[in-house]
């Protein structure tokens, strides 16, 4: 039977360890490389490299950076008292195009979840209760998400956090600015009536 | 609620069919494997975009084919609206009024249908889990919420069983999902007791009816947990937050037997509907004909719920229901049916319609995969 030469079959072989690849599109894409100018796809192995070899973990927030502290914890103009607490790189960069927040973040890397065997010692919480015993904030913003995990992984913390002498917040849930209250569903105007406020 | 017409495209046995309905009864007789029962699996699907008969949508397509498509004109709240149906190998498509509906959430809802079949027996006869199931479904139809905090439910049990099957139970972790499972639990409690609650007046007048005034059907909700110490002796399941406290306590009370089972053993997952007839409980006392009698009853009360919720009657489905039932019964449901309903059948036999004006039904005959009127 003809295969494929080795080369192509272990290209194919790495592209399917990345979520949502299949055997065929892992083949495509391998085969797509095949086209590719020789520089493009030095350019494409060089970036792969830099993830791993260029990146590290912030000492004091984890988020990734290139140079720990990073960028946000080096900088003097933010606000210490202030702490944001989110699951992933990628939720700082959201809360950041905000604009608004002007605190420093706690990346978690993760909720728990024991059904996908993530447990509190294997997300970043030791590192933040430490964090918060350690240095002077006042405020623990947690910005986990508003699913079954994000919820039990905010509650975990302000369970741990309850000894120290800081105010625990949990982000609102409700009804998306600009949003017409006929179009919301039953659930999200229900959570939006739950976290009203007085005017 | 109104069907006015269905027509029916590769759909099991019937290549293409057009069938125009009347307001009061309408009559499939045949023989049996002819394709009476498909024909209102067919209504179903237009109603709730599924089978009652099966979860793979292929199966419903005629063989050999790719696609089969259920359309139909209906009349909800006096407006005329007409839906659609696609299946194919890979998935299914919904339409309302020539629209595709991005989400078959949106579609259901619309046109609602009430379904008994013989497999509904099992709603008196089989597991609580069907009782559950029997409730979630309807609950679900008319309520969206309630499957919003079915699903965070049982997501949670499942995260929380999870840290129960470790060989040293991490019991912080587990108090952080108590919390939700317990939030979410008490709205799932507390919104089937609303609905048993309401389906009781409606199912006892409906099987005093069938059976004459002779015997008092009473259903009730039933918490999972009867132990003398959990015993919620005076719990009020309106009060949602008193579920909530009581289903926390009882979590931690039931900590050895969890980690023991390895599973969460108390909670809305492991609750149940119970019957009595004549103030005894029907699985143990009542009669084949009896329990008959009772899931028609559970499900004709259906027709008052969605009436209660809609201001609308749905459109009853009976799917040879009546050879199960003796000769009085049968009239007497009959008889009740024709006034406010629109009501399909499917039967092998005239007889129960014996004393019907032939104005007053519509009879069609189903033979091999074609209907004529």
């Amino acid at each position: 039977m003809w295969g494929y030469p080795e080369p192509i079959t272990r290209l194919i072989e790495q592209f399917m360890k990345l979520p949502g690849i299949g055997p065929k599109t892992a083949a495509r894409l391998a085969f797509h490389v095949l086209s590719m100018p020789e520089p493009d796809v030095m350019q494409f192995a060089q970036a792969l490299a830099d993830v791993v070899h260029r990146l590290t973990e912030c000492a004091i927030c984890c988020n990734i950076t290139e140079q720990s502290p990073c960028s946000i914890c080096r900088d003097a103009a933010r606000d210490d008292r202030v702490l944001c607490v989110v699951q992933d790189p990628k939720d700082v960069m959201a809360m950041e195009r905000t604009h608004e927040f002007n605190g420093r973040y706690h990346v978690l890397h993760g909720a728990i979840s024991p059904m996908e065997g993530i447990g509190p010692n294997d997300i970043r919480i030791r590192e933040l209760v430490q964090r918060v015993g350690t240095t002077d904030i006042a405020e623990v913003i947690l910005a986990t998400n508003p699913n079954v995990e994000g919820e039990a992984t905010a509650m975990y913390i302000s369970r741990l956090l309850k000894p120290f002498p800081v105010t625990v917040t949990r982000i609102a849930h409700g009804l998306p600015v600009g949003a017409d209250l006929e179009y919301a569903d039953e659930v999200t105007l229900a959570k939006a009536l739950e976290g009203r406020r007085q005017l | 609620m109104k069907i006015r017409e269905l027509t029916l495209e590769n759909f099991r046995n019937y290549e293409d069919q057009t069938v125009e309905f009347q307001d009061g009864v309408n009559v499939f007789i045949g023989d049996n494997a002819q394709g009476k029962t498909n024909a209102l699996e067919a209504i179903h699907m237009l109603a709730v975009g599924k089978s009652h008969r099966t979860a793979r949508d292929p199966d419903c397509i005629r063989a050999g084919q790719l696609r089969a498509v259920v359309s139909g004109a209906v009349t909800v709240r006096n407006s005329q609206a007409s839906l659609r149906v696609e299946l194919t190998q890979g998935g299914k498509r919904a339409f309302v009024n020539g629209l595709s509906q991005a989400k078959l959430s949106d579609y259901v809802g619309r046109f609602q249908v009430v379904l008994f079949a013989p497999e509904d027996l099992q709603l008196i006869k089989g597991g609580p889990a069907q009782r559950r199931r029997f409730i979630d479904m309807e609950l679900g139809q008319t309520h969206p919420s309630y499957l919003y905090h079915l699903g965070k439910y049982q997501r949670t049990l499942a995260q929380r069983n999870r840290l129960l099957k470790q060989p040293r139970v991490d019991w912080d972790s587990v108090a952080v999902f108590d919390a939700q499972l317990a939030l979410h639990g008490a709205q799932v409690v507390c919104r089937r007791a609303q609905f048993v609650r309401q389906m009781r007046g409606y199912a006892r007048e409906v099987y005093r009816q069938i059976s004459d005034g002779r015997e008092t059907l009473d259903v009730t909700y039933q918490l999972s947990l009867r132990t003398p110490d959990t015993e919620p002796a005076s719990l009020d399941l309106s009060r949602v937050d008193d579920v909530r406290a009581w289903l926390e306590e009882a979590l931690d009370h039931r900590k050895d037997a969890d980690a023991a089972a390895g599973h969460t053993t108390v909670g809305p997952h492991r609750d149940d509907l119970a019957f009595t007839l004549a103030d005894q409980p029907v699985h143990v006392f009542a009669s084949q004909g009896q329990q008959r009698s009772i899931a028609l009853s559970l499900r004709l009360a259906e027709i008052d719920f969605i009436h209660a919720e809609t201001g609308d009657y749905p459109v009853l489905l009976l799917d040879d229901v009546l050879s199960e039932l003796d000769d009085h019964r049968q009239r007497n449901l009959v008889m009740s049916m024709k006034e406010k309903l629109q009501t399909i059948i499917t039967t092998t036999s005239l007889a129960p319609f014996h004393g019907m004006l032939h104005r007053e039904m519509r009879l069609f005959h189903v033979h091999s995969g074609i209907i004529t009127g």
